[in-house]
């Protein structure tokens, strides 16, 4: 990350065009990652509860330890990027609010208790369930409004 | 620059990421070699070495092509910020990125040497995967110890 802290940005428009471009990239990600969760997971008390421990009524199959380790296995890699890259940036462009530092760690929170969640869930309660939906979204729309934030920074200075 | 220390915020907690990837890499490993009929994780160990699950050569490229991006990336990522390091000299950092390089490659590709009867037993994976989880463990402790 040292590219970011090296440049002023007054003086480099590439970098700052650049920046700009990977978190619209991001923010992006961010919406197609929900919807893509909305379908493998689900993303209502009932519609992951079934996916989770299936549906005897309807003849739905519970999923199968070794496919939801493996989601919770790259999900925790692509939200490690994405928030890394989103925070990072974050950081440089505000770094003198006092509400950065907080937002940082509950971006990183929520962005390892979703998946942490979820594998409980599956092994231990269903009480879970909710604090993955809980921590999925929050951290999804968190990400979100920060990747608006930068955006707004780079594009109305 | 104000405030430099909060980017050490995103570094620990990017620690405490790749270990928990590096977990669940390793429980997912154990699961494919019968974690889930095995008793322990212990007889499930045995059982790779007697016996190793049987994979083909497309199941390994599917698992082998992913781990090769995502591996390396994640050892740049976190190698890099040895740069900074007052603590830890440069040289010792090279070698262990390179020595962790090189075990990353062991372990993607050690599952070959015995889909392609190279080696009969599966102890060639578990010393790859021990030796490279060391090494990943020792590379964030020298990143830790930088902060």
């Amino acid at each position: 990350m040292k590219f970011l802290v090296t440049k002023d940005l007054a003086h480099s428009t590439l970098l700052s065009y650049l920046m700009g471009s990977v978190v619209f990239a991001i923010l992006i990600y961010l919406g197609l990652d929900t919807v893509l969760h909305a379908y493998v997971i689900g993303l209502d008390m009932h519609s992951v509860s079934v996916t989770l421990f299936g549906d005897a009524e309807n003849f739905v199959e519970p999923i199968l330890i070794d496919s939801l380790l493996l989601q919770v296995h790259i999900d925790l890699f692509m939200t490690l990027f994405a928030i890394l890259i989103l925070s990072s940036i974050y950081i440089r462009l505000y770094s003198d609010k006092v509400m950065t530092k907080w937002i940082v760690h509950l971006l990183f929170i929520m962005g390892m208790l979703a998946p942490a969640a979820l594998i409980l869930a599956y092994l231990v309660s269903a009480f879970f369930t909710a604090m993955w939906l809980i921590s999925f979204m929050l951290w999804h729309v968190l990400a979100s409004i920060v990747a608006l934030m930068i955006l707004k920074k780079l594009l109305f200075k | 620059m104000k405030n430099i220390a909060l980017y050490s915020l995103p570094i620990r907690y990017m620690l405490i990421y790749v270990i928990l990837i590096l977990m669940s890499g390793l429980w997912l490993f154990l699961l494919s070699q019968g974690l889930e009929c095995s008793e322990s994780i212990i007889s499930t160990l045995k059982n790779v070495i007697a016996s190793p699950a049987h994979k083909s050569i497309e199941g390994l490229i599917e698992v082998a092509t992913p781990h090769l991006f995502a591996i390396g990336t994640l050892i740049f990522v976190a190698a890099h910020f040895m740069l900074f390091s007052t603590k830890v000299s440069q040289k010792m950092s090279l070698i262990v990125a390179m020595v962790l390089f090189i075990l990353a490659l062991f372990d993607i590709f050690s599952y070959f040497a015995i889909t392609f009867g190279l080696v009969v037993s599966g102890w060639i994976k578990l010393v790859a995967i021990s030796m490279f989880i060391a090494f990943f463990l020792l590379m964030l402790g020298l990143v830790g110890v930088s902060l």
